[in-house]
């Protein structure tokens, strides 16, 4: 088989044939780090690339699933976890040389659950400076660039995982959202990025940023693939405080393709904020196509919504500068200067000031529930824009011009203030060729309603089926 | 941090004096910047009644 092709395959896909005996994990790792080799000089999305270490793991899966031993869908496919994720002897940087030498001594709990699951890690992908902006600015390690077009910023903070997917580089990839972390470039760059039920994917062994606001998840080209992935690290660990003791299904019962009934909100006010018109027009098709498979789409009022910023703004500037404090003190200097910005600033908070944005944040999540009471889902755009070009401080979202960051955050923030999971799933692309997504949010631990939704849209359309020409 | 005023530049060299803060008048001066948009923030949060409303401090689950 083609390399390029293996490289494109789902982890489904690939596990039909590693089950089946058809295609072996050392075939599918060559694929992937040759596929590296050729695209990483332009994306720049590995911060540390584990080549003998997968060889040696695809060899050992090989060897397993020949006499007998196969685990499961995971089986010989390859993952890459962004560089906060602690990997056990393997540097964890979190986007900085301040940590170029940390080697943790233990492993996180999703790196142990895909080991678990047989899956291989190829690397540790490149994400924005300690995981504080949304457009994958890296000076330590080299900004990521998007792979549709090399000029425009993958976004961020896990943009390096969706690079790698994008051009892939990587079957499956993680990410961590803290105020649309995973959600952005998997917008930005066209491919599926899941953002779970605050507490259903452990951040033990995770490097914080915002501890309220934190949430690990996958990143993947098909919604099938971020369902086999959430089979695999889903679930309670008591070594996580936050960790939810809650049953765990099985994800892939969602893919059905039948959104016969559901009721999706579509809030009014998220055409009220700056949005370019082909994004706009990208979701407004999508939810037409939904509408006529039979979901009832109906427009919802969301007033808390315009709060969103003030609250996520205070709560995780607040908690960022307070756990990186010590960083800052001691190597401020070797800090990213809009990084070391937002975390000096944080220490301006107040307590009262953060304490009244956690009350603002009980008001905030109590209307979002009310609003899921009317309809399984809320729907609209991940992203006011499409890739915005690397370094801009300011975009052009319709007739306005605004701040990157807020614009970049302003439809993913809601959900880690409230942590309801959302997904963003590709619905179309700009005439310039970028993509666009489309973000569907549910109900808290109702990933099953999520992913029904968003796979029952991506069987509908090919979006997912474009290649960026790289 | 000061309520209900836009925050001067002396009170945030005063503020950023207290927490050791330092760096070349370029950065201070986008630091500045950056906290008045804060603080124009949690101004807006001010003025919301959260009266009814507890510090949301952990999200929990409902069936957890």
């Amino acid at each position: 088989m083609d390399e390029l092709e293996i490289c494109y395959m789902s982890a489904g896909d690939l596990s039909r044939l590693v089950s089946k005996k058809e295609i072996s994990p050392v075939e599918i790792v060559d694929a992937h780090l040759s596929r590296i080799q050729a695209t990483e000089p332009v994306l720049n999305s590995f911060i540390t690339l584990l080549a003998d270490e997968a060889g040696a793991s695809a060899r050992q899966a090989e060897r397993d699933i020949q006499s007998g031993r196969y685990r499961g869908p995971l089986h010989g496919i390859p993952v890459g976890l962004k560089d906060l994720y602690n990997t056990r002897g393997v540097r964890t940087t979190s986007g900085s040389k301040i940590f170029d030498n940390f080697l943790p001594e233990e492993d996180c709990t999703v790196a142990v659950r895909f080991r678990e699951a047989g899956a291989i890690l190829l690397g540790k992908l490149n994400m924005h400076q300690f995981a504080l902006g949304p457009t994958g600015e890296n000076p330590d390690y080299g900004h990521m660039h998007n792979p549709w077009n090399p000029e425009m910023v993958s976004g961020g903070s896990s943009g390096g995982s969706g690079s790698a997917a994008a051009a892939g580089q990587c079957t499956i990839t993680t990410g961590s959202d803290t105020g649309g972390s995973i959600r952005i470039p998997a917008a930005l760059c066209g491919i599926v990025g899941l953002k779970p039920t605050y507490g259903l994917v452990s951040r033990h062994g995770l490097t914080p940023l915002s501890w309220s606001l934190d949430h690990p998840g996958p990143m993947v080209r098909t919604v099938e693939d971020a369902a086999l992935a959430m089979n695999a690290i889903a679930g309670y660990d008591p070594k996580d405080v936050a960790s939810a003791n809650v049953t765990v299904p099985d994800y892939t019962e969602a893919l059905t393709e039948d959104v016969r009934g559901l009721r999706i909100g579509v809030p009014k006010e998220y055409f009220e904020v700056p949005l370019d018109p082909e994004v706009r027009q990208s979701v407004q098709n999508a939810l037409s196509q939904l509408e006529s498979m039979g979901a009832e789409v109906r427009e919802v009022s969301f007033p808390m919504f315009e709060q969103s910023q003030a609250i996520s703004t205070a709560i995780l500037l607040a908690e960022a500068a307070a756990y990186y404090r010590d960083v800052v003190e001691k190597d401020g200097d070797k800090v990213y200067e809009p990084v070391r910005l937002r975390l000096e600033a944080g220490r301006f908070i107040s307590a009262a000031d953060y304490l009244r944005a956690q009350q603002a944040r009980s008001l905030f999540d109590r209307e979002a529930r009310q609003l899921l009471n009317e309809v399984d889902l809320l729907a609209g755009p991940t992203e006011p824009v499409t890739a915005p070009k690397l370094l801009a401080g300011t975009v052009i979202a319709g007739e306005h011009e605004v701040g990157t960051v807020g614009a970049l955050t302003q439809y993913t923030r809601p959900f880690n203030i409230t942590g309801f999971p959302a997904i963003s799933v590709p619905c179309g692309f700009s005439s310039s060729g970028l993509p666009i997504g489309l973000q569907l949010a549910g109900r808290p631990f109702d990933e099953l309603t999520v992913l029904r939704a968003a796979y029952a849209y991506e069987r509908a359309t090919d979006w997912h089926k474009r290649r960026p020409d790289i | 941090m000061p309520s209900g005023k836009p925050l001067t530049r002396e009170e945030f060299d005063s503020m950023a004096a207290q927490m050791g803060i330092s760096g070349e008048p370029a950065y201070l001066d986008e630091l500045f910047s950056q906290v008045r948009g804060i603080v124009t923030g949690a101004d807006s949060l001010r003025e919301m009644d959260v009266s009814n409303a507890e510090p949301d401090m952990v999200f929990v689950p409902p069936s957890a």
